[in-house]
């Protein structure tokens, strides 16, 4: 038979073998769709909110270009030159208290005041419906719109009136939709909107108080927006203000999407290389079945490499199933969540086929397939004609030659490359892909470890034990292969849920006990004694720390402009917008003096400042460099005199940067402060304190941790949907496996039976055999799990490790009471079965 | 040791029910061999299954040993099989996954017998397999299985054997290196045999042999051989 008619007469017996259906594939199919499906619908999601987040970039940024600054307004020669240009709006935005009525209850809000031209892109809805401009009029009181989270913590409705600093409001309505707030992880309030006109009747807007401008720009032609920014930079070129355009609209949220992609992307490849076991169970499975039809076909006359090609073609074809089906149905979920969920969504999102992600995925998922079967397929190719002419029809040659062998490594690569290639982190990538080998070698090694212990270990007296015992350790056993698919799943869990836990208790737990209970804004120059003096006075106060403060951002490095500076990715948040700056002629008490040294207390010479440690590794400076930082539109530039430690997750007030005395005393600034209060006292706290200075907005370290935690729970939904997808994988392949031994459990239970054993007996040997595997899996994916998760924590987050017994007792729980539904419900047939039936039809 | 009264036994295939067992009446005494012999379909193998406690009767009784195999439990009849019978099998039915060894460990394990894999070695030593104990089903001839088998059998040192066709799958020459196994295990266990055969000279070895017809046993039928 010549080479060019190998592909023919493959696929004409390829068609004749799935004629037969899809039987004994279910596992195969489900393994490969809920993998494929988990890549594409993620990849397709987030391409979908990522096009409608560029989509509606300057209703994001509310236009197409902003202006950006604290403390201080715009100068009246660039805001004519802005209106020249185009519409121009200007929003003020800050934190503040609102009081009720009574003035009985204050809350922390986001304030923001709009202009008349506000919005520029998109609508603002209320509820009852009406014109912003309606709602924010002064009819003798000025008018606020706020969200519905606000009116619950106050206790009052549309129609009541509120006290913010020195004026009074009246509410006129809820804000449903402000079409320029994008989704948030931390919010510290709800918002509070109203005029710019509203704003200046608080009394609120005093120098050096934390209040940011905004200037937005609709021009007529938004492509021309990197023009219009040159020609301002020209204009004013000293200006410090942060610019932004319609392109960079939304950044974080952005980088969060594909920082989510990228990890919720690695747990679905997860599940799907789990799903290969399953793939690689029933191919093996199959074709063992079709032992004698290959040695019949061999006996005809039919090649090795025949034979291959013409099995290969089936498992392609399949596999172009499932990952068919699952790539159609990840192109369909932005579709359908944007129907289902529209406007509650926290992204805008544009569905589209994102033909890259779809590809992608079913990338994956035919290497997934072609890597797992390649090895029961080169088994089937050298399978001995022989065969036929003994019993039992066993093949006991399972070495697929040096040709497959070469081919699987060659599938292995590429999928590894494919998972590299299309990740945004490679590094991460990487580590996954050594992470995932690890433990598929961790896995493989110890399932050996298990049979080969298992046969070695004394027989116990017991008949169901010793016979539950053999069952792991006999020819042909699904033993590996159980250990194998559920530890990997499991682990997946235990990951997951111990990464969990410890950004749990890092929250929840650890934070309170030691943090500050409230952190006070605003406290201006002229009331900083007063608010000591009652802060002092009131029961249950311990540490009271406070400092100046003032916005500054920093423009250079060593000389060297921020734009074209190396900046380290771990820091760069410190060049991306304000930092809090303070000054101090002592240190402050608990620093540590990593290099350098502090300045004397009566210091009088050239600005110096003390950075952090790791700001300074990060900006690639040390002592005697200069940094220079603009404060209200002036840059100011000092030498680096000492570097310190600073421990963040304490919450104790602390600043990035802090100066000598001498530089900043006469800049417009406020005060920060922050209280240790008993639990019992943080209410009175509260009350006596933001009754007392209305302008002074207070921070309740535990609604915020409240708040982190919730989101941290809300991230953590999707990455434990994505374990439980991966777990759920584990099961299916090990219900496969359990399935494709049927039919021996069966023959043996009849034979058991005939040998004079009860059903207690039969029921007893498989009970054991699977409480053992999921004991073993559920050891192993605890410690596997456990070291992975130390890894992500200690290494990773630098953070502190906690092994949790409970979620580590948990898992092994699961794993075994799974493991032995699955077994037993896939073996109840074999109990069920007449002996005698059996024997007939044998 | 066996007797059995009025024995019916119907089986509802896809036609409807089907009478396998018509009122058959036996008894065989201890020790002694008789041979069932009969065309295909006669219920010779639905009537050693009966015995067995394989196959539940529609009416009538078996008494085996003085149990009521009948009046008894599945489980019980577990018990009684591995205490009272041991069976062979025309297509040998070893655990394909379990070493000569292990299988004909097999009966010893579940009666909680001290030392099986001692007294399987033993067993399987004195059919002549000696060497072949961690061997697999897959890795022995024809000959070899059902010489494991008939170990298996034996192994438990029942009361009673069944033997459904032993040589059907096997040569002339080693199905009467089988059968003269079997029988020289019989004389020395002093096991009652119910041998069901095709094979006149097989049959005509045993005590006595009855014919089924139908599923009925008509008369005895040749002289005992031994």
């Amino acid at each position: 038979m010549n080479e060019v008619r190998i592909i023919p007469q493959a696929l004409r017996l390829a068609r004749r073998e799935l004629r037969g259906g899809l039987r004994g594939f279910g596992v195969f199919l489900t393994c490969l769709f809920l993998g494929v499906f988990s890549i594409s619908a993620i990849g397709s999601f987030t391409e979908s909110a990522k096009s409608g987040l560029l989509a509606d970039a300057s209703g994001l940024l509310g236009g197409d270009f902003e202006i950006r600054m604290a403390h201080r307004e715009l100068p009246t020669a660039a805001a004519s030159f802005l209106a020249t240009r185009g519409s121009l709006s200007h929003v003020v935005t800050m934190r503040t208290m609102v009081a009720n009525d009574d003035g009985n209850k204050r809350i922390l809000a986001e304030l923001k005041a709009v202009d008349h031209a506000y919005p520029l892109y998109g609508n603002v809805e209320i509820e009852p419906t009406q014109s912003i401009a309606r709602a924010l009029v002064d009819d003798g009181i000025y008018g606020a719109l706020v969200e519905r989270a606000l009116l619950a913590r106050l206790d009052i409705d549309v129609g009541d009136k509120v006290k913010v600093g020195d004026a009074e409001f009246l509410i006129r309505g809820v804000l449903t939709t402000e079409p320029d707030r994008t989704i948030r992880a931390f919010n510290l309030g709800p918002r509070f909107m109203t005029s710019l006109d509203g704003l200046a009747a608080t009394g609120l807007m005093q120098p050096g108080s934390l209040i940011y401008h905004a200037y937005r720009l609709r021009l007529p032609d938004r492509e021309t927006v990197d023009q219009f920014r040159d020609d301002l930079q020209e204009r004013f070129p000293e200006a410090g203000w942060r610019l932004r355009t319609w392109r960079e609209a939304a950044p974080r949220v952005r980088f969060f999407l594909d920082r989510m992609n990228q990890n919720l992307t690695l747990i679905g490849l997860c599940a799907l290389l789990v799903g290969g076991l399953g793939v690689s169970g029933a191919v093996r499975s199959y074709l063992t079945g079709k032992i004698t039809h290959i040695a019949t076909m061999k006996c005809l006359g039919a090649p090795g490499h025949l034979i291959f090609v013409a099995y290969l073609l089936q498992v392609l074809a399949l596999g172009a199933l499932g990952a068919g089906a699952g790539v159609v149905c990840g192109a369909v979920l932005p579709f359908l969540i944007k129907q289902l969920l529209g406007s509650h969504l926290p992204v805008p999102l544009a569905p589209a086929i994102h033909w890259q992600a779809l590809l992608t995925a079913a990338m994956f998922g035919l290497l997934i397939a072609l890597v797992f079967s390649l090895k029961a397929l080169g088994v089937a190719r050298r399978v001995s004609p022989a065969i036929l002419f003994r019993g039992y029809g066993e093949n006991t040659d399972q070495n697929p030659g040096i040709a497959i062998r070469i081919m699987i490594a060659f599938a292995v690569i590429c999928l590894a490359m494919l998972a590299v290639l299309t990740s945004t982190d490679h590094k991460m990538a990487v580590w996954f892909i050594c992470g995932a080998a690890t433990s598929f070698g961790i896995f493989r090694y110890a399932a050996a470890m298990v049979v080969k212990l298992t046969r070695h270990l004394p027989r116990p007296d017991n008949p169901s034990l010793r016979l539950g015992l053999a069952n792991i350790h006999r020819r042909g056993s699904p033993a590996g292969n159980a250990l194998f698919s559920l530890g990997l799943g499991l682990t997946a869990l235990v990951v997951i849920m111990l990464v969990q836990t410890n950004l749990d208790d890092k929250v929840n737990e650890t934070v309170p006990s030691e943090a500050p209970a409230f952190f006070f804004l605003d406290i201006q120059g002229s009331q900083a004694e007063a608010f000591e003096a009652l802060a002092k006075s009131l029961p249950g106060i311990g540490k009271i720390e406070r400092y100046p403060t003032l916005r500054g951002r920093i423009t250079a490095i060593a000389g060297t402009p921020v734009s074209t500076a190396e900046i380290a990715q771990e820091v760069r948040w410190a060049v991306r917008g304000d930092r809090f700056l303070s000054y101090s002629a002592e240190m402050p008490p608990d620093t540590e003096i990593v290099a350098g040294e502090w300045w004397p207390p009566d210091y009088t010479g050239e600005p110096l400042v003390s950075l952090t440690d790791d700001l300074a590794k990060g900006f690639g400076v040390d002592i005697g460099d200069t940094l220079t930082v603009n404060v209200l539109g002036r840059d100011v530039t000092a030498r680096i005199s000492s570097r310190r430690q600073v421990d963040w997750s304490t919450l104790d007030l602390n600043f990035a940067l802090i100066f000598s005395p001498g530089l900043l005393e006469n800049a417009p600034q406020t005060n920060i402060a922050s209280i240790h209060v008993l639990p019992e006292d943080e209410e009175t706290t509260y009350d006596a304190i933001t009754k007392q200075f209305p302008n002074v907005s207070a921070i309740s370290t535990r609604e915020v941790m409240q708040n982190v935690s919730r989101t941290l729970d809300r991230i953590g939904t999707a990455f434990r949907s994505m374990a439980a997808i991966a777990l759920l994988t584990g099961f299916l392949v090990l219900a496969g496996a359990v399935s494709a031994d049927q039919h021996r459990r069966i023959h043996d239970a009849v034979i058991f039976k005939v040998c004079g054993a009860t059903r207690f007996d039969i029921l007893g040997a498989f009970a054991t055999e699977f409480v053992l595997l999921g004991l073993i899996a559920g050891c192993l994916s605890a410690i596997v799990g456990s070291l992975a998760a130390m890894g992500i924590i200690k290494g990773l987050m630098k953070m502190p490790f906690t092994l949790h017994l409970t979620t580590i007792i948990t898992t092994i729980l699961i794993g075994i009471a799974l493991t032995l539904l699955l077994g037993l419900l896939g073996t109840w047939k074999a109990l069920g079965q007449k002996p005698s039936t059996y024997l007939r039809g044998e | 040791m066996v007797e059995i009264r009025n024995l019916h036994l119907s089986l509802i295939g896809g036609a409807g029910a089907v009478n396998i067992l018509r009122g058959v009446d036996l008894s065989v005494k201890s020790g002694e061999t008789i041979s069932i012999v009969g065309p295909s379909g006669a219920g010779k193998t639905t009537l050693l299954m009966a015995l067995s406690g394989l196959e539940r009767p529609s009416s009538g009784q078996v008494r085996i040993a003085d149990t009521d195999l009948t009046a008894i439990s599945e489980d019980d009849l577990a018990r009684f099989r591995r205490r009272h019978v041991g069976i062979v099998f025309q297509s040998f039915h070893l655990v394909p996954t379990m070493t000569a060894l292990e299988n004909v460990s097999l009966p010893l394990e579940f009666a909680a017998a001290a030392d099986p894999a001692g007294q399987a070695k033993a067993a399987l030593e004195k059919t002549g397999l000696g060497d072949r104990l961690h061997h697999f089903p897959g890795e022995l001839s024809g000959g070899e299985q059902q010489r494991v088998a008939l170990a298996r059998a034996f192994v438990a040192n029942p009361s009673l054997l069944l033997a459904d066709e032993p040589t059907g799958n096997l040569d002339r020459e080693t199905g009467i290196m089988v059968m003269d196994l079997l029988f020289s295990l019989q004389k020395e266990h002093g096991t009652t045999l119910v041998l069901v055969t095709h094979d006149e000279t097989l049959a005509s070895r045993c005590n006595r042999s009855i014919q089924m017809i139908d599923g009925r046993v008509m008369e005895a039928t040749g002289t005992p051989g031994e």
